[in-house]
Formats: C-alpha cells, structure tokens, sequence
C-alpha cells in the first residue's frame, strides 16, 4: 500500500496537471466564479471602510446621523454580498457538476471494461466524496483569495501605510504555508492509504471470522491487522504534528499584523491614520482575514489530498490500458452468397495459458467442427471448457495456433455476425422483452419471429406472464433458470451462424434445457458448440470433445466410451441411476 | 424478561463506560488537552477587551507607559494565543489517533475471540463498519469531552462581557439574535428533498451499472460496450439537473445564513456607536463590543460540539452492542492422547430463536468417518461447528477422546479439529498463504503436498504464479475455493477433521479422488462430513441421518438405504435449486449433483 512513493508523486502531479487543464476549459465559469465572488466579497471591504467612516466622520465627530448612515450602507453591503453568495453556488455547480459527470463517466467505462462490480461504490461513494471536496475546495481558496483582497483594498483605501504593516508577514506566513502544503499532502495520502488498507483487511477478518476460529488463528490475525492499526496511528500522528505548523502559519499571516498593528499605532497616528481608520484595520483583521485564513488552512491541508487520492483512484487504469480496446460492432446483419461447405469452427495447434509464468489451460489442441454441426464439450471443472469457448468467440487470444471461424481467422475481440457466445451468467437489463430479447439485431425483428423463437426455446410461458414483447421486465424479480431463457432466445434470434453456448442452461431443468439444445441444433445452417453441463447435453451431440489436459479426445459418443477412461468415470456418475445406494 | 427500554438503557450504560474507559485510557493527555484548549479560550476572550485598552491608551496618550503596558499585554496575550493553539492541535490530533487506534484494536480482540457469532448477528458489512467508522469517531471522543468545555467560553463569555461593557449593545444583540435566527428556519425541508432526487439518480446509474456488469460476458462477446455505456449513463444529465439544483438550493440558504452575524454585528455597532458619541464608550471599547457580538454569536458552535458528543456516544453505543457479545472462553486443560473419539451426548442448539439440535447423541470412534445426512434444515451443519466447537452448545456435550472441548485450552483444541467449509474464506495474503493459513503459517512443501491431495495443485500450476498467486489476482470457482479450503485443513495435524459440505461444488470425479486422498494421504483420522450427496454418504464407515433437530438412525449407508424416508433425503430438492441465482462462484459440479449419483 505504501510502496511506490515515487509513483505517487508522478500521480499526484498528473492529477494537479489535469485539474488546472479542467479550469482551463471552463474559463469563462471561472470568470463567472470570480465576478460574483467580487460581489460576495464586497461587503467585507466594505464592512472595514464603513466602520471607520462612521466612527472618524460620524460618532467621534458628533454626527451620530452621518455615522448610522455609514452602518447602513455596510448593512445593505452585507444584503448585497448574500445574492453574491447565492450566485457563487451557481458557477461553483457549474464547475462541479461537469466534474462529477467526467467521473462517472470514467468510472461507468472502466468498471464496464473491467466488469467490476466493486466500482458501483466507487460510483455512489467515492464520485460523491470527490464532489463534494472539490466544491469545498473551490469555495475556501476563492473566498479566501477575494476576502484576503477585500481587505486589503480596504486598508489601503483607509491609509496606504496600513499594508506596510500587514503585507509582509502576511505574505511571510502564506509563503510558510505553501511550503508545508506538498509535504502535508503526503502525509496525508500515507494517512488515507493506511485507513483504507484498515478498511480491507478488517473486511476480510470479519468475512473469514468462522475460518480464523477454526484454524485457530486468532492471535496471529488480530496481530497482523494490529500492525495497520499501528501504521495508521502512526500516520495519523504525523500528520497532527505538521498541524503545528500549520497553526504557526496561521498566526504569522493572521494574527502577527493584529499585534504590529498595535505596536505600530502611536507612529501610525503620528502619520495621519484616523482612530476610525485604526479600528477598521482591526476589524479587517480579525473578522475578515484571520477566519478566511483559518478556512483556507484547514480546508486546503486535508481535502486538496483527499480529492487528489480519490480523483487518482477513480482515474487510474484508464489511461494506462494499453491493451487494443475492442470497439463495437453493428448489430449481425444477413450474409448472403458464399455457400462453400467448409468447417464452420477451426482450431489449429491452439496453445493458450492466463499467463507467462503459467501452465497452459489449452495445449496443441486441433479441432474442426463442419457447418450444421454440434459438438458437445464436456470434463472435470477447471479443466479449460470455457476458454475454449473464448478462444473460438474471439475474447482469449491464443499464445500459438490459429481459430477460424466462418472460414475466416478470429481477430482480438471476436465478430458478432460469426458467432455468438452465451454465458453461464445471462444477461437481462432493464427494459421491454423486445429489446432485452432484439439486443444482438440490428433491423427491427417481427412480432411473428419473436413468438417463433420465444416458442422454440420454451419462453411463451414466460413471456406471456410477463406481458408480451413491449412489458418491462426487472431482472432481479427472475430467477436464474428464466434469465436463460431469455438469454437463449436472444442468441436464437441473432443471426449469427455459430452458437456456443457455455453452461448456458445450467439454472434449466433438463428438460427445459433440452428442449433448448434442440432448438439450437435445428436452426437452419446453424452450428452449435455446447459447454456441457450434464451429460445429457453430450448425448445429444453428434461429437464430444473430452477436455482432461494431455489426455483431451473428441469423437462419437460410443467411441469415447470406449477410448476415454474419464469419459467413463463421468458417464458412470453421471449417469442417472435408480441404485445409487445398492451394495456394490 | 427487559423491556426494549431497559436493554436501551443497558446499552448506553455501557456505550458511557467505554467512553470512560477511553478517556482514561489517555487521562493524561484528555486533561492536559481540557486545560490547553481551556486556557486558549480565555485567553481569545480576555483578546479584544486588551486590545480595546491598548487601542484607548496609545489613542489617549501616545507613547506613555500606560500604552506601552496595554500593548505588550496584548501581544502577550496573542503570544500565548498561538502557542495554545498549536499545543491543543498537537494533542488533539494524536490523542484522536490514540483513541481511534485503541478503540479498533479493542473492538477488533473482541470479535475474533467471538468468532461467527458476531458476523451471523451484525453482518460482516455492519461489523466492518463498526470497526472502521464507529471506532473512529468513538476515539475521538476523550478530545471532544476535553474540549467542550473550551467551546462554551467564548459564546457565553463573549455575552457576558458585552453586557459589562454597555447593557445597551446586550441588549441589542439579544434583540437580534431571534429575529435573524428566524431567517435561517425557513429552507430546511427544501434541501432535503433535493438531496433525495439527486440520490434517486445516482442509484438509477448504479442499478443500471451493476445490470450491465452482471452481463460483462455477454456484453464482451456481442461487443456491445458502448451501447451498455451509453444506457447506463442515461440517466446522467438527470442527475446533472437535480445536482444543480442542489447547489441552487444550498446557496439560497447560505445566502440567508452568511448574513447573520454580519448584521448582528452591525445592529450592535450602531448602538455601540451612539453610546460612544454620547461619552459613553471607549473607541477601544467599541472595538471590544463589535468582536464580542461577533464571539457571542457563535453559539452555533456550541451545538456542533453537542452533536459531536450525541455522534461519539451513538458510535459508542454500536461498539458496546458488539461487545456486548460473549466471547469464546477456552479451559485450562491440555488434550489427553487418544484416537480421536468423538462422542456428543445431549447436545441441544437454539438459533435464530428456534431448537435446531434437540438432544443429539453420537459417538464417532477414532479413526472412522461419520456422513452427516438430512434434509436442509435439520441442523447438519450447525452440528458440525459444535462439534469442534466453533460454536457452542447451549445443553449437553461434546467430548474429543474423553476431554470436554469447553474445558481444552484454545491450542489444544485447534490443534486437534481441522475444518474445511462449503465456503471457505479467503485468508492468507497469496494461494499457497491461504492453503497454510494457522496459528504458525505451514511451510511450502507441506502446503504443495496439501493442494495435491486436495486436487488443488493442478489449477494453482495454471495460474499466474503459482503458489505465490495473491488472492486478489486469482478469480476462482466454488469448486476452486472449496479445493484450497480442504488443502487448507489437508495441511495442519489432527484427530478430527470436519467436512461440513466441502465438496459441494466439486464434480464427482474430482470429489472421489478427494474422498481417496482423505483416507490414503491424510494419515488416520476421525472425520465428520456434512453430505448431500448418496456417494458422498456411501463412502463414509457410517452415516447418521438427522432428522427436526435429532438423530433419527445411524448405520452404513447401504443400510439405510432400504428406508424410504432416507432414500427421499437425497431426492429432495436439488442443490442446484436451492444455488439458483447465486449464480457466480458455483462451478459444473454443484449442478452436475442436480442429477442423481450413484453407480450403475
């Protein structure tokens, strides 16, 4: 978690890099930002000069009137400043709105790439977090800035003198936080990192509690998560002594004018400052400038890392994705001509492994299934069924050998129009049967066809239930074996000549799931490839592929019977038996 | 029998002893933070009366002694100001760390000494938050009781001081005070109700999102990507309007809000004003009236400090509740040496507020195996976890070669039971770390060994590295997990090894060969294995069939066989069934035992 330092550093530049390019493209917001900021702000320039107008030419000049009036107009100063800040809220949604979107964006296109269901809390949580800390940030460095420059217009407005005292340290004491600012940040990722390295290995203590009992681990766990509960104190430590500093910024900015102010008065009086003018510098000073200052530390120090850490985390691996992206393909549209008979699925000397240093899943493999055929392919689970089922769709590239599908060799990504691949998950979403079942068409498909298909997988019943083609259907409210059944048809009605189906009706009853093998193999020109589930789906094929590493064979089912000792084990459990429990 | 009041009650009783018990954890630091903060307080407020004088003194005489005496108290005064400031952030800050880290590391000791319990009661979400979140805010809590004293000071005393001053300006300020604080009442319900929308939005996205990641497959194979990215973010320019509205709503109350003190403020200067044209105040002293109507009107921050109490007692009352949970106690005594026998007598089990084991008695000699059978339901497995005393009885025993397992020491008795789940979770950083995951971590040859026998060290040779695969890295199977969960209690020593449904997921031809190692490989011990399946039950030396919480017959399966009601244990639902819609993580296996097993 806390490795790659240097990394860090990069990211973190990369991250400021491209926030100063999101302000820069919306300049004209930031115009905006900064003219109702001037409004909002007025009043504390105002403020300061009115009060000392009031006190030199009103209440210490016997005009009570005069000094009221000048209360007055602070007041309607202050009136003023509020649609200010009412407006600021709007150009402050106008740069933080665009922001979220960018993230959710970026976060709906990873987790899709990535398929990770972890980034629907990055969605709903971390996307909010990042929001709301750029908003805040916005608005504690943009008040800071105009209320810092109110006052100062207003001091030298009451004597040009004034700023001779004030300038100085206060620039002393910003200059001291700007360089604390870097080396606070990282402490505070170390911080952050370390909370949430708490936070995951807590989550896998209390998910294994009932393992870390039975292997009687108690003490070595709660010793080895102690560790990050140590780092975070640590951190957290560290990051409260750099808060001393912080304060000492503060008070040099903010609090050493106030005590030069009063050291200095008597030589300031002797210069022609007002006693009005003295107690309006205060003012600025200690109701002004000193909370704004007091924001700006405390907003700056802890939510600029947070947002630099969150804004990272929801951006990283979006850029350094470096794999081909696929890109999508119109919906399978008809071919026509070529009818050349010729083996519809192809693998030559088909090595593949999920990684460098790993065993091949698939290794020299050789297999041909002719147009209109159905294979069946069936082993021990883990054995590599369903890669072989990417590899022919196209989602796993092979280490050697080559797959031809349609005659054609398969490119990175797989075509649609060749074939289609359905999963063990189904895919539903929310919205009509027509579309959810329309998903892989590119033309409209008719009614007639719909129910044709919806008939020859086993969905009527189903559908009808539902409501017909144009009803919403809600995923969560089907069960899994109807998710297929929806799935199914889907793939029936693409016009994709290769269907593999992969553990496609393993929530199917098997007549259920027969009924839609059945289908699949008499779809005119249509080849099929069935993962098998049961064995009853081997029974039906006209070959079987037998996966068991070196030992892999395809050939009838009676062949394998005789040729494949595992075939034999398979079929002997798998076989539906009436003496399962007769003595042996 | 207490009511929900008193339990209540009970809980905050204990919620305010854990706070006490973490302030007196740091008492030194929580006292010195109360005086620091204290101090820094008065001294805030002793600020602008001092600077009043100054101002006065070096207006009234220029540079005389008087001026020169108000002056320096000033500057002392902001002097030590600072240094307060920076000692109180100093202590406040690693007094937090303090109790936050305590108050985890407490909590944390405290759960894995319950085990389960705790997981099944709270949830592990709930569980993690509690020890992530709660104990957080709980440890802050010594700071907060420190500091509140300090909160009240400048609010009160900033009062007090304007009404020393001029009753006029008190007087104007009290006036003033509810007639602007009316202002800030009127938008509350506004807020609320955008704040809603804008979530309503965000979940549409996210149920979309979840939707589409559910379908990653079949979205990656019909290349469709874009279209699914395209109709989840949909409902995103929605979201953008309601999120406008948001902050529309928001300024407008920020823009009543910000007004408050500014003419507060302003009302008290101009009475403030008079009264010094009348002869009656200082200009110093007006400066002191306008910056303690400024301090008074911080009352608000009273409340924050109170709502941060309510919230550290209300994150302390969730800790309690969890410690309220017994924990495991272990005996003094060590395991005498024996074959393993196990013998329940009497063992009765209430969960979820129902008897699921209404006196079992079983005895597994040493050495044997033992098929835990029956419908789902009828206790299996809570049986197996009171059996090596993962849980424990609420009547009767458990004895392991004549020893009572409540009385074994906690080495002893795990050392002695190994478990492999249905389940199993995945601990231990890499693959090989979970295979030899222990009290002492097993060492690589025994942990190889382990995986071969468990049939594991086939599919852990295919991915990436191997053995030092981390666990993050590793997508596995049900099946998968369940292999290295049995190699997992392949690789420790042992009498008694409890299989409660740990090859649910396997596919027979797998699990047989499991089945062989556990007899050839593992050397002799006593097993206890949940079962679902004929073969599983036929290949045990005997089978005890449950039935509502009791034994209802023990033999060798073939046996039984002959009884009907037994027959129909195994041709009830299907697992399959009971899995529909858990879809990932269950492998072919799972549903190849949908059809019946058995040999022809």
């Amino acid at each position: 978690m806390t490795d790659g330092g240097s990394g860090q550093g990069a990211g973190a530049a990369g991250t400021y890099g491209q926030g100063v390019r999101f302000l820069r493209r919306r300049a004209r917001v930031v115009g905006r930002l900064a003219a109702w900021s001037v409004l909002e702000t007025g009043q504390t320039f105002v403020m300061g000069f009115a009060l000392a107008r009031a006190l030199d030419e009103g209440f210490l000049a016997g005009r009570s009137g005069a000094g009221l009036g000048w209360l007055g107009l602070a007041a309607v100063a202050v009136a003023v400043g509020a649609y200010g800040t009412r407006r600021v809220y709007g150009a402050v949604a106008a740069l933080v709105e665009p922001l979220r979107d960018a993230l959710v964006r970026r976060v709906v296109t990873r987790a899709l790439d990535d398929a990770d269901s972890a980034a629907v809390s990055r969605l709903t949580h971390q996307v909010e977090i990042a929001r709301d800390t750029f908003a805040g940030l916005v608005m504690v460095a943009r008040s800071f800035v105009f209320t810092a420059a109110g006052a100062l217009v207003g001091l030298f407005s009451l004597a040009p003198v004034l700023l001779l005292v004030v300038v100085p340290p206060l620039v002393l004491g910003l200059a001291l936080f700007a360089a604390t600012l870097r080396p606070m940040a990282r402490r505070q990722e170390t911080f952050l990192a370390a909370d949430e390295a708490i936070a995951e290995e807590l989550g896998a203590v209390a998910d294994g509690l009932r393992d870390i009992t039975a292997a009687g681990a108690e003490d070595r766990v709660a010793g080895e998560a102690e560790l990050r509960v140590e780092a975070e104190f640590r951190a957290a430590r560290t990051l409260a002594r750099w808060g001393v500093l912080r304060v000492l910024a503060v008070a040099l900015a903010g609090r050493f004018p106030i005590v030069l102010l009063i050291v200095t008065a008597p030589w300031l009086l002797d210069r022609g400052v007002t006693p009005g003018a003295l107690v309006g510098a205060l003012s600025y000073l200690t109701t002004s400038l000193l909370p704004a200052l007091q924001n700006l530390m405390h907003g700056l120090g802890a939510s600029g890392s947070r947002l630099v850490v969150v804004v990272r985390r929801l951006t990283a691996g979006a850029a350094a994705k470096a794999r081909p992206r696929t890109r999508d393909v119109p919906a399978a549209t008809l071919r026509s001509g070529d009818s050349r008979p010729r083996p519809a699925v192809e693998l030559r000397a088909v090595t593949f492994a999920y990684g460098e240093h790993a065993r091949p899943v698939v290794r020299d493999l050789d297999l041909t299934v002719p147009e209109g055929g159905h294979l069946a392919v069936v082993g021990p689970s883990g054995v590599g069924k369903s890669t072989l089922a990417g590899l022919v769709a196209g989602l796993l590239e092979p280490r050697s050998g080559e797959v031809r599908v349609g005659g054609a060799p398969v490119q990175h990504g797989g075509d649609p129009a060749r074939r289609v691949l359905i999963p063990q998950e189904a895919y539903v979403f929310t919205g009509t049967l027509r579309a959810n079942l329309a998903y892989l068409r590119a033309d409209v498909v008719p009614d007639a066809e719909l129910a044709a298909a919806a008939d020859a997988i086993g969905l009527s019943g189903l559908a009808d239930r539902l409501g017909g083609p144009e009803a919403i259907v809600d995923p969560a409210g089907l069960s899994a074996g109807e998710r297929q059944l929806i799935a199914l048809t889907r793939a029936y009605l693409s016009r994709a000549p290769v269907a593999v189906l992969d553990e496609a009706t393993c929530h199917l009853d098997p007549a259920a799931e027969a009924r839609a093998e059945h289908a699949f193999s008499r779809r005119p020109g249509g080849t099929l490839i069935v993962i098998a589930h049961r064995l009853s789906s081997a029974r039906r094929a006209s070959r079987v592929l037998i996966m068991d590493g070196p030992q892999t064979l395809s050939g009838r089912h009676e062949e394998l019977l005789l040729r494949s000792p595992l075939y034999q084990s398979l079929t002997g459990t798998w076989q539906p038996a009436r003496s399962a429990g007769a003595p042996s | 029998m207490p009511t929900p009041t008193d339990a209540d009650r009970t809980t905050n009783r204990a919620a305010d002893r854990l706070l006490l018990e973490a302030v007196r954890h740091s008492v030194g630091r929580t006292a010195a933070i109360c005086l620091v903060t204290t101090a820094a307080a008065g001294a805030a407020l002793a600020l602008p009366l001092v600077l009043g004088r100054a101002l006065d003194a070096v207006l009234a005489g220029g540079h005389g002694p008087q001026a020169a005496r108000w002056t320096a108290a000033a500057a002392a005064l902001i002097g030590l100001s600072v240094l307060l400031d920076a000692i109180g952030e100093l202590l406040t800050g690693t007094a937090n760390a303090r109790g936050t880290a305590w108050a985890r590391t407490r909590l944390l000791r405290h759960v894995l000494r319950t085990g389960s319990r705790a997981a099944d009661r709270f949830g592990t979400g709930d569980l993690v938050a509690r020890l992530v979140g709660n104990a957080a805010y709980a440890g802050t809590a010594p700071a907060n009781v420190a500091a509140t004293l300090a909160a009240v000071i400048p609010p009160v005393g900033g009062l007090v001081a304007l009404a020393l001053l001029d009753l006029w300006a008190a007087a104007a300020f009290l006036l003033g005070m509810p007639l602007l604080a009316a202002l800030l009442r009127v938008f509350v319900r506004d807020t609320t109700d955008s704040i809603a929308q804008y979530q309503r939005g965000q979940g549409e996205i996210a149920g979309r999102l979840m939707e589409a990641i559910g379908g990653a497959a079949t979205i990656a194979a019909a290349r469709t990507a874009g279209r699914e990215r395209a109709r989840v973010l949909e409902p995103l320019p929605e979201l953008g309007r309601q999120g406008h509205r948001m902050w529309r709503v928001q300024g407008k109350s920020s823009a009543r809000a910000v007004m408050v003190v500014p003419l507060l403020q302003i009302a008290v200067l101009a009475v403030a004003g008079l009264r010094l044209a009348a002869g009656e105040l200082s200009v110093g002293e007006l400066l002191a009236v306008s910056r303690y109507a400024v301090l008074a009107s911080g009352i608000g921050v009273i409340v924050g400090r109170l709502n941060a109490l309510v919230h550290a007692r209300t994150a302390a009352r969730r800790l309690a509740e969890v410690l309220a949970e017994p924990a495991m106690e272990y005996g003094p005594h060590r395991l005498p040496s024996g074959p393993g026998t196990l013998e329940l007598s009497g063992v009765r089990a209430r969960r979820g507020g129902r008897d699921v084991l209404r006196g079992v008695d079983l005895v597994v000699p040493g050495g044997t195996s033992m098929a835990l059978v029956g419908r789902s339901g009828t206790g299996k497995s809570v049986l197996a976890a009171v059996a090596g005393r993962l849980a424990d009885a609420d009547a009767g025993t458990v004895t392991l070669d004549g020893a009572p397992l409540a009385a074994l020491d906690h080495g002893s008795l795990r050392d002695a039971i190994g478990y492999a789940f249905e389940r199993p979770a995945p601990l231990g950083r890499t693959i090989g770390g979970t295979i030899g995951f222990g009290p002492r971590e097993a060492g690589p040859r025994r942990v190889r060994e382990a995986a071969r026998a468990a049939c594991a060290d086939g599919f852990v040779r295919l991915l990436p590295d191997g053995y030092d695969t981390r666990l993050t890295e590793a997508p596995l199977s049900g099946g998968e997990t369940q292999r290295l969960g049995l190699a997992r209690a392949f690789a420790h020593d042992g009498r008694l090894l409890v299989l409660d449904d740990a090859t649910s997921s396997l596919d027979t031809v797998t699990e047989l060969r499991v089945a062989e190692a556990l007899v050839n490989d593992i050397g002799p011990r006593t097993r206890l294995i949940v079962a679902h399946r004929a073969t599983t039950a036929a290949r045990a030396d005997r089978v005890a069939w449950l039935e509502d919480g009791r034994v209802r017959a023990v033999g060798r399966h073939e046996e039984l066989w002959r009884l009907a009601g037994y027959r129909a244990v195994f041709e009830g639902a299907p697992p399959h069934a009971e899995r529909a819609g858990e879809g990932e993580g269950v492998d072919e296996g799972a549903r190849a035992s949908g059809e019946r097993v058995g040999r022809d």
